[in-house]
């Protein structure tokens, strides 16, 4: 079976404490529930999920949707968004299964990067990390005015901005992370392909704007 | 005087910083007011006072743990078990879960284990109804709740929508047929995938087959639609029946195969090699027409649907409208000769041809298939540039196979394909063949035999219902034609 990874990278540094974090948690629950009442999504789509404030960790490994038990999530510390980078190519490397003649493998992941301020760490390392791993895309998501989204654009081309990192928004973000995995899992099925550009996903709600 | 009685009222007196007078003093005042008998008393409140607590903390401290149990599925086994002495090292004496049964799942007391299979999904609250160590028979049960979420039946989340019988080119959402081709019969069905039965779209595969009494000849072609092409479900049907068509009126009237099939009569004498390869390359020549004319019978098809109609062509021409039916094709004409069989085949995209010898001991592959990274995966035989290509000859696209008798000859679309073989590779291997064979008689999960020795009507029931196995990720159309 070919899996559909998908990594999320969520921002839980110090800034994001109270209803952000209440936010994305509840996200990240409204998420899995929605996803697994797709066919598609609950046969192909693995999810892991990264955290980074002082430190990058994986606090889920790549698990499959019906198994996925939301994870706590406490908001604590800097932003090593640097580490988390490194630490998803890192996972990707472990966990993606690759295509050889006797096996075909996973499909490529899609990455989503949540972040509401500046890295506190050095990020150049983690991005030469990420080009050099198979990622069909990566997109960030800069919440509230204090995130940088033009150095979230040395990450990826794809960057939506979310004018402010209050629970609404935060959970329009993830109402759309559903709508594309969701995408993404009935596309590979169909024609065989990764999604590989924002053009491919579903239309962002307006609460999110695409930074070009 | 207990010691103790003394040392209390000391350590009293001294708390509210009194001063004690001396030792024999308050000796005196101990004996004259009583005050052993009343200290007891509140040493022994106190201890009470000490038990309670004891019994409150680990009801709060069960209550407090975070308890996480595996999820469930709907219709599918479930077992959690909790470690041996999980609840009797909590000091838990006593506990229940109320109103799992309603989930369709119980509690082993023997295994520690919450078993099952369960009814209903959701996201619920198990509540667990426990006492711990030190409480009376007679108090309530505490209560603790416990997330515990059960997945729906994967199954049941696929929909069944019929596709729209008023739209342009509708067609059928699932086909079989059976029939003889001459001393051999062939079983095909072709199924609507469950991705395309989930939003109501059509079928994309078909087939199409005919044998030819007079001549020997019988014909069996795949194709399959691409699922990105709107009207891919008409090109699979043009591309299978006008092979079939112009094998019948044009190639098998004009008698084009004679001086082939003269050519490998004599081979079969004289076992000289020239005239067979004489042979392939006649028969390759006449297969080019046959696939020159499907390409040209998609375009015409497409262009006057353009005419007609170029509202449903955003973006494209006259010309380029063909893209909207973008099929793969392969077939496989074949007779008996005195040296055998004769199989001629073509193939573009990534439906495998695969024969399997009488004994079950070797299989061949008949065609190469458009997969893999390289130029872009699959390739169509509505795109004009697969006659030209340098990287992937179309004289390549043919082959001439000759077999002195075969047990089973499949044609297969990519959607049984892939969740059988997985990769091409295991096309190559005849132990793969061999596993597909017993696949189709019966090892598999369904328990769904097929018996080749059944009248046909039945083999071809038996087929449609073997179609619908179940693979994780794989729910594209499926096509198989068997001939045996």
């Amino acid at each position: 079976m070919r899996r559909l990874p998908v990594y999320l990278l969520l921002d839980t540094s110090g800034s994001m404490m109270g209803e952000p974090i209440e936010a994305v948690k509840n996200g990240v629950q409204v998420m899995v529930s929605s996803l697994r009442q797709n066919p598609q999504a609950i046969e192909t789509a693995f999810l892991s999920i990264i955290t980074f404030d002082s430190v990058a960790k994986q606090i889920v490994p790549l698990t499959d949707l019906a198994s996925f038990q939301v994870p706590d999530i406490k908001a604590t510390g800097t932003t090593a968004l640097g580490e988390a980078l490194e630490l998803v190519s890192s996972c990707i490397n472990n966990e993606v299964t690759k295509t050889t003649t006797e096996s075909k493998g996973d499909w490529k992941p899609l990455v989503f990067i949540m972040t509401d301020g500046v890295p506190t760490d050095n990020i150049q390392n983690g991005i030469t990390a990420i080009n050099k791993s198979r990622i069909a895309q990566i997109v960030a998501c800069a919440a509230g005015n204090n995130a940088d989204t033009s150095l979230l654009k040395t990450i990826t081309e794809s960057v939506v901005s979310l004018d402010t990192a209050d629970g609404q928004s935060i959970s329009k973000f993830f109402a759309w992370v559903t709508a594309s995995i969701g995408v993404a899992s009935t596309k590979v099925e169909e024609s065989g392909k990764e999604t590989s550009g924002m053009k491919e996903l579903p239309p962002p709600p307006s609460e999110l704007n695409i930074v070009l | 005087m207990k010691p103790s009685t003394l040392s209390y009222i000391s350590k009293l007196l001294d708390n509210k910083g009194l001063k004690t007078i001396n030792e024999d003093a308050l000796k005196k005042f101990i004996a004259e007011e009583d005050i052993e008998e009343k200290v007891a008393s509140i040493l022994k409140t106190q201890d009470i006072i000490m038990d309670k607590w004891i019994i409150r903390s680990r009801i709060i401290d069960f209550q407090n743990q975070s308890i996480r149990i595996s999820n469930g599925t709907v219709n599918t086994n479930y077992n959690y078990a909790f470690t041996p002495h999980f609840f009797s090292e909590k000091h838990i004496t006593q506990f229940e879960f109320s109103d799992i049964d309603d989930l369709g799942l119980s509690f082993n007391k023997e295994t520690n284990s919450i078993e099952g299979v369960p009814k209903k999904s959701g996201t619920f609250k198990l509540i667990i109804l426990f006492k711990v160590a030190g409480e009376s028979e007679s108090t309530d049960f505490n209560r603790k709740e416990i997330s515990f979420v059960i997945n729906p039946d994967p199954k049941s989340l696929w929909k069944d929508i019929p596709s729209d019988k008023e739209a342009i080119f509708w067609k059928e959402d699932d086909k079989s047929s059976s029939g003889k081709l001459q001393e051999k019969s062939i079983i095909v069905s072709s199924k609507r995938g469950r991705s395309h039965k989930n939003v109501g779209s059509f079928r994309d595969d078909d087939f199409s087959f005919k044998s030819f009494e007079n001549t020997g000849w019988s014909i069996v072609a795949v194709s399959d639609g691409a699922g990105s092409a709107p009207f891919s479900r008409k090109g699979s049907e043009i591309a299978c029946d006008e092979t079939v068509k112009y094998f019948e009126e044009t190639i098998l009237a004009n008698k084009e195969l004679e001086s082939f099939e003269n050519k490998i009569n004599s081979f079969s004498e004289t076992k000289e090699e020239l005239l067979l390869e004489e042979a392939k390359i006649e028969a390759k020549k006449t297969m080019y027409k046959a696939v020159i004319h499907v390409h040209e019978k998609l375009q015409e098809i497409a262009s006057n649907t353009f005419q007609e109609n170029p509202n449903l062509f955003e973006g494209l021409n006259e010309i380029n409208c063909i893209e909207h039916f973008h099929s793969t094709l392969v077939f496989s004409a074949f007779k008996k000769f005195e040296i055998g069989y004769v199989f001629l085949s073509f193939g573009v995209g990534d439906c495998p041809i695969g024969i399997v010898n009488k004994e079950q001991t070797s299989s061949s592959l008949l065609n190469w298939l458009d997969v893999g990274e390289f130029g872009g995966g699959t390739r169509f035989i509505t795109q004009r540039d697969i006659f030209h290509s340098k990287e992937r000859p179309m004289s390549s696209r043919f082959s001439i196979h000759v077999q002195n008798d075969f047990s089973y000859l499949f044609l297969m679309s990519d959607g049984v394909y892939d969740p059988k073989f997985e990769v091409e590779a295991n096309l190559e291997k005849t132990n793969k063949w061999v596993d597909f064979i017993e696949d189709l008689k019966g090892n598999n999960e369904d328990n769904t035999t097929i018996d080749f020795d059944k009248p046909i009507e039945e083999v071809e029931e038996k087929l449609n219902t073997w179609m619908d196995f179940w693979s994780k990720g794989n729910h594209d159309d499926r096509t198989l034609a068997i001939i045996y």
